[in-house]
C-alpha cells in the first residue's frame, strides 16, 4: 500500500501541491487525472526521487520513506514508465530486461545462459510471442513497452507508474498493454495510471483520483463516476473567468483552410482541418499532448514535411507551405514552443538574436549597416517592455519571458501578417506571460492575425476570438469564446461532445 | 542582470588567447638563448620573421577551419588539398606550362570545387562533416597521386620551366617574407567577413542553433557549403605556398595539417561545438604554436621532445579554455565573492 501525507511542494517560493494526502491499494489499478499544472507529475516526481524539496510523508506498507534520489525510490520498489521508451535499441530483450543487474559468474563476465533463462521465464508470464535474443529496435512499440515493464519487474517493483504510456501506440498495442497491466494487478502490484484519454482510464482503472491546482480533490469508484462529473471534479467550479473578448476588427478572411489532410509516411497526422482566420483575429488552438497542435503550426509553416491534401488559401491565393524561408517571404512567422532547441542562439547576443531573420534588408553588398540595425533592434526591444542591460549580452542571460519576448520581435521585424505561436507562455512566469498576451492583443488590433496554440485553456478564453479544437489530429469543434468556457472547451478536448450535448 | 553583463566581458574568447600569446611571448624573451654578441637570439627580426613565414601556411588553412568549426562542422581534409594544390601548381608551371596565373587559378579553383563537394555532400546528403571529409581526405589524396603519378615534381626556372615570378614565394619584402603578406592579408579580409558581414552572422547562427536557423529561414545548408568552400580555398591557396616556398610539388605533402589547424583553432578558443569562436583566437592559436616550436628549435630540443610537449601545451591550452581556469584558481584563493557581487 502506498499512502502520501500532506504532501507540499513549492518552486522557488510558488506553492504547487498544497498538502495531497491520498492512498493506493495494492492489487489495484489507480487512475491520476487532472488539468496541465494540477500537480500530477511534480507529485510523481516526488514518489519517484527527482524532487527531494519537499514537506510531507509517503509511506509503503505502512513504512515511511524518503528517497534522496531515484535510485532509491527504485531500489524500495518503485518503477515508472515513462512516455517516451527509455530502452537501448541495439541490446537485445533479455539485456534490456537485466541492464545494470545483469548475473555474472565468478570472474565479471556475464552469464548469459542465466540471463536468457531468467528473462525466458519471466517474458512467458506476459505471453512474449519472441525469443529473448532479439534486438529491441526490431519490436513495435507496444511490446518495446512491454519489455520495460519487464524490466521494472526484475527488479522486484511493488509499484508500477504509467505516465501517459499510451500516446506513442496504436489501437492493437494498447490491447496488449492493458492485459499485461491487468496481470500485473493480479499479481498483487500496485499500478499508477496517468492518462488524457478517458475510454482508457475508464476500462483499465478501478479508481481515479483527481487533483486540481495542486489540490487532492477526490478518489472515486470508475463505476460511481460518470465522465462528466469527471470533467467538472478537474476543472473546479470557479468555471466563470474575467474574459476580455474583442469583436474581430474586420471581416476580411486572410487565410483559409479547407479540408486538410496531412500524412507522414501514410499515416494520417491531420484530418478535415478547415477554418478562417480574419485579419487581426486571434484563434486559439486547443488539444491534448499528441492531438496535432504542432505539427498543424509547423505544417502551415511549412517545417513539417509531409505530404497534403485539401486547399490552403493566402489573401485569396493558393498557397503550398514549402519551407521557413518561403512562409517568410509570404509574411507568415511561427514561433517553436521549444524556445531552447528551435528558438533562441543561445550564446549570441540580443541584436543578433532579433534581426537574424532580415539580415538581407539592412545589409549592402553583404556588410552590415550596424548603426541602423541597433537602433532599430533598441526601438523593437524598447516597445516591448523589455528589460536589459546591453543589446550585446548573449540572450542565454536573459529569463525565459525575455527570451520569448526577443523571438517575439525577431517575428515583428519579419513585418507579418500571420503569427503561428506555438505554446508561447510555456514555461515563464506569470507576469511575462500577461505582457505577452497583451502584446499579441495591441499587434492583433493592428491587423496581425495569430493562430495560437496552448495547453492552458482560461489563457485561450481571455486573448483568442475563437478556438479551434483537436482531439487525435481532426477538429472537435470551433467554439466562439464569447459562448464558451472551460468546460466546454474541456468536453471537446477529451473527445466528449456527446455526452455534453 | 549587471554580474552576467560583466562575466561575459571577461569572458569574451578572443582575450584569453591574445593574452596567452603574449605571456608566451614574455616568457619566449626570458629563456631565449643569448649569441656571441649578447644579444637575444629569439627577439633578432630575422628570427621574429621567420616564425610568421613558418605559421604563414598553417595559419592560413586555420582561418578557413575556424568558419567550418564556428558553423558547427569539421574539415579534416585540408591536409590532402594542400597536397593536392601544391601539386597542381607544381605541375602546371612545369610540365603543363600553363604560366604563373593560370596554374594557380587552376590550383584554387579545384581546391575551393572539393570544398564545394565537401559542404554539399553534408548538407544535403544529410552526413556528418566528419565523415564527410575523412573521406574527401583519402580521395584528394588519391587524385594528387594520380595527378602526379606518385612523384613530387621540382620546381625549376628558365626556359620550358617555371617563370620568374614563381620566385615570388621566396622573396622577403622589407624583411618581411611574402608568404607572411599573404598570411596578414587573408587574416584580416576574413576577420572583416565574419565580424562584419551577413554571412559571418549566419555562419555563427547555424552553429549555434541548427533547428532555430531553419526555422528563421537562414539557408542553412547554402551557408553551411560556403563555409567548407572557404576552407578548400584557403587550403589550395596554402598548397601554393607551401610549392612556391619549397621550390617542390609533393603529393604526400601536407599529412596531419587538419590536425594542426584544429589545434590553432581550439587553442584560439573556438568551440568545437560551434556557434562560439573568433579569428582573432585563430590568430594567436597560430603564433602560440609557432612562438613553442621556434624556442624549442633555437635551444636545440629535437622534434620528439616538440611533439611530446606540443600535445601537452594543446591539452593545457583547451584545459584553461573550457574550464574558466581563471574562476577556478580565484575560487581557491577565495577571491570569487568581490569579482560576482
Amino acid at each position: 500500500m502506498l499512502k502520501f501525507s500532506g504532501i507540499k511542494k513549492s518552486f522557488k517560493g510558488v506553492e504547487v501541491l498544497h498538502g495531497v494526502s491520498f492512498e493506493i491499494a495494492d492489487g489495484s489499478v489507480t487512475a491520476i487525472v487532472g488539468e496541465n499544472g494540477a500537480g500530477k507529475s511534480t507529485l510523481m516526481k516526488i514518489l519517484c526521487g527527482v524532487h527531494t524539496d519537499y514537506s510531507g510523508e509517503i509511506f509503503i506498507d505502512d513504512q515511511k520513506v524518503t528517497f534522496r534520489n531515484p535510485k532509491e525510490a527504485k531500489d524500495c520498489g518503485i518503477s515508472i514508465i515513462h512516455q517516451e521508451l527509455s530502452c537501448f535499441p541495439d541490446l537485445t530483450v533479455a539485456e534490456n530486461i537485466y541492464i545494470g543487474n545483469e548475473p555474472v559468474n565468478k570472474i565479471g563476465f556475464i552469464n548469459f545462459s542465466k540471463l536468457a533463462r531468467d528473462s525466458e521465464k519471466i517474458l512467458k508470464e506476459f505471453k512474449f510471442p519472441y525469443p529473448s535474443n532479439i534486438k529491441i529496435k526490431n519490436l513495435s512499440v507496444g511490446w518495446q513497452q512491454v519489455v520495460e515493464i519487464v524490466h521494472a519487474l526484475s527488479k522486484d517493483a511493488k509499484i508500477i507508474i504509467f505516465d501517459e504510456p499510451t500516446s506513442a501506440l496504436t489501437e492493437n498495442e494498447i490491447k496488449i498493454l492493458f492485459e499485461k497491466i491487468r496481470i500485473l494487478k493480479q499479481s498483487g502490484k500496485a499500478v499508477i495510471f496517468i492518462s488524457h484519454r478517458f475510454e482508457e482510464i475508464y476500462d483499465i482503472a478501478d479508481d481515479i483520483i483527481v487533483l486540481r491546482d495542486g489540490n487532492f480533490i477526490g478518489k472515486y469508484d470508475v463505476k460511481d463516476i460518470s465522465r462528466s462529473e469527471l470533467i467538472k471534479k478537474m476543472v473546479g467550479k470557479e468555471l466563470l473567468e474575467t474574459k476580455q473578448n474583442k469583436a474581430a476588427r474586420s471581416d476580411e478572411v486572410i487565410f483559409k483552410v479547407n479540408n486538410l489532410n496531412v500524412f507522414k509516411k501514410d499515416k494520417k497526422v491531420l484530418s478535415g482541418i478547415t477554418f478562417n482566420l480574419r485579419k487581426g483575429e486571434i484563434l486559439g488552438l486547443a488539444g491534448l499532448l499528441g492531438s496535432g497542435k504542432t505539427e498543424l503550426l509547423k505544417f502551415l509553416f511549412g517545417e513539417f514535411r509531409a505530404s497534403h491534401t485539401g486547399e490552403i488559401l493566402l489573401n485569396n491565393e493558393e498557397f503550398k507551405p514549402k519551407s521557413a524561408i518561403h512562409s517568410l517571404k509570404k509574411n507568415i512567422f511561427y514561433l517553436s514552443k521549444d524556445r531552447k532547441a528551435e528558438g533562441i542562439f543561445a550564446g549570441l547576443d540580443l541584436i543578433n538574436n532579433s534581426i537574424i531573420s532580415v539580415l538581407d534588408n539592412y545589409s549592402s553588398f553583404g556588410f552590415l549597416s550596424e548603426r541602423k540595425i541597433h537602433s532599430l533592434v533598441m526601438n523593437q526591444l524598447k516597445m516591448l517592455n523589455l528589460k536589459f542591460n546591453s543589446l550585446h549580452q548573449p540572450i542565454q542571460t536573459l529569463s525565459g519571458g525575455n527570451q520569448q519576448k526577443v523571438l517575439i520581435s525577431r517575428g515583428m521585424l519579419t513585418n507579418p501578417c500571420i503569427m503561428l505561436l506555438d505554446e508561447p507562455t510555456r514555461g515563464i512566469d506569470i507576469g511575462a506571460k500577461e505582457e505577452i498576451y497583451n502584446l499579441v492583443k495591441e499587434l492583433s488590433t493592428k491587423g496581425i492575425s495569430f493562430i495560437i496554440s496552448t495547453s492552458e485553456i482560461p489563457e485561450l478564453l481571455k486573448i483568442c476570438d475563437r478556438v479551434l479544437v483537436l482531439y487525435n489530429g481532426a477538429p472537435t469543434a470551433v467554439l466562439n469564446t464569447k459562448e464558451t468556457d472551460t468546460k466546454n472547451i474541456l468536453h471537446y478536448t477529451f473527445n466528449q461532445q456527446e455526452e455534453y450535448a | 542582470m549587471l554580474r552576467n553583463y560583466k562575466i561575459r566581458l571577461t569572458e569574451n574568447e578572443w582575450i584569453k588567447p591574445v593574452s596567452g600569446v603574449i605571456i608566451i611571448f614574455i616568457m619566449c624573451v626570458i629563456i631565449s638563448p643569448i649569441n656571441d654578441q649578447g644579444n637575444l637570439v629569439f627577439l633578432k627580426f630575422e628570427n621574429l620573421a621567420n616564425i610568421l613565414r613558418q605559421v604563414s601556411e598553417n595559419g592560413i588553412i586555420s582561418i578557413g577551419m575556424t568558419f567550418v568549426i564556428i558553423a558547427g562542422g569539421i574539415d579534416l581534409s585540408v591536409g590532402s588539398i594542400l597536397a593536392l594544390s601544391a601539386t597542381i601548381t607544381a605541375f602546371g608551371v612545369m610540365d603543363w606550362q600553363l604560366g604563373f596565373f593560370l596554374t594557380i587559378l587552376i590550383a584554387l579553383l579545384v581546391s575551393s570545387f572539393i570544398g564545394f563537394l565537401n559542404g554539399v555532400i553534408t548538407s544535403w546528403g544529410k552526413m556528418q562533416s566528419f565523415i564527410v571529409t575523412l573521406a574527401m581526405m583519402t580521395a584528394a589524396r588519391g587524385l594528387a597521386l594520380y595527378i602526379s603519378n606518385n612523384n613530387s615534381r621540382d620546381i625549376g626556372f628558365g626556359l620550358g620551366a617555371a617563370p620568374a615570378i614563381f620566385k615570388i614565394f621566396t622573396t622577403s619584402y622589407l624583411g618581411v617574407p611574402f608568404p607572411v603578406y599573404i598570411f596578414i592579408l587573408a587574416t584580416i579580409l576574413f576577420l572583416i567577413i565574419l565580424r562584419k558581414s551577413k554571412f559571418g552572422r549566419y555562419v555563427y547562427a547555424i552553429g549555434s542553433n541548427e533547428e532555430a536557423a531553419v526555422l528563421a529561414g537562414l539557408k542553412v545548408k547554402w551557408i553551411r557549403t560556403y563555409t567548407f568552400i572557404i576552407a578548400g580555398f584557403l587550403s589550395g591557396l596554402s598548397g601554393i605556398i607551401h610549392t612556391g616556398q619549397l621550390l617542390q610539388g609533393n603529393p604526400n605533402d601536407g599529412v596531419g595539417y587538419e590536425l594542426d589547424a584544429i589545434a590553432a583553432v581550439v587553442i584560439g578558443g573556438t568551440s568545437l561545438m560551434g556557434g562560439r569562436g573568433s579569428l582573432e583566437g585563430t590568430f594567436a592559436g597560430v603564433l602560440i604554436i609557432g612562438l613553442l616550436s621556434n624556442i624549442l628549435g633555437l635551444h636545440g630540443i629535437q622534434k620528439d621532445f616538440q611533439l611530446m610537449l606540443k600535445g601537452a601545451i594543446i591539452v593545457a591550452a583547451i584545459f584553461i579554455q573550457e574550464s574558466g581556469f581563471r574562476f577556478k584558481l580565484l575560487n581557491i584563493f577565495n577571491f570569487n565573492k568581490k569579482i560576482t557581487s
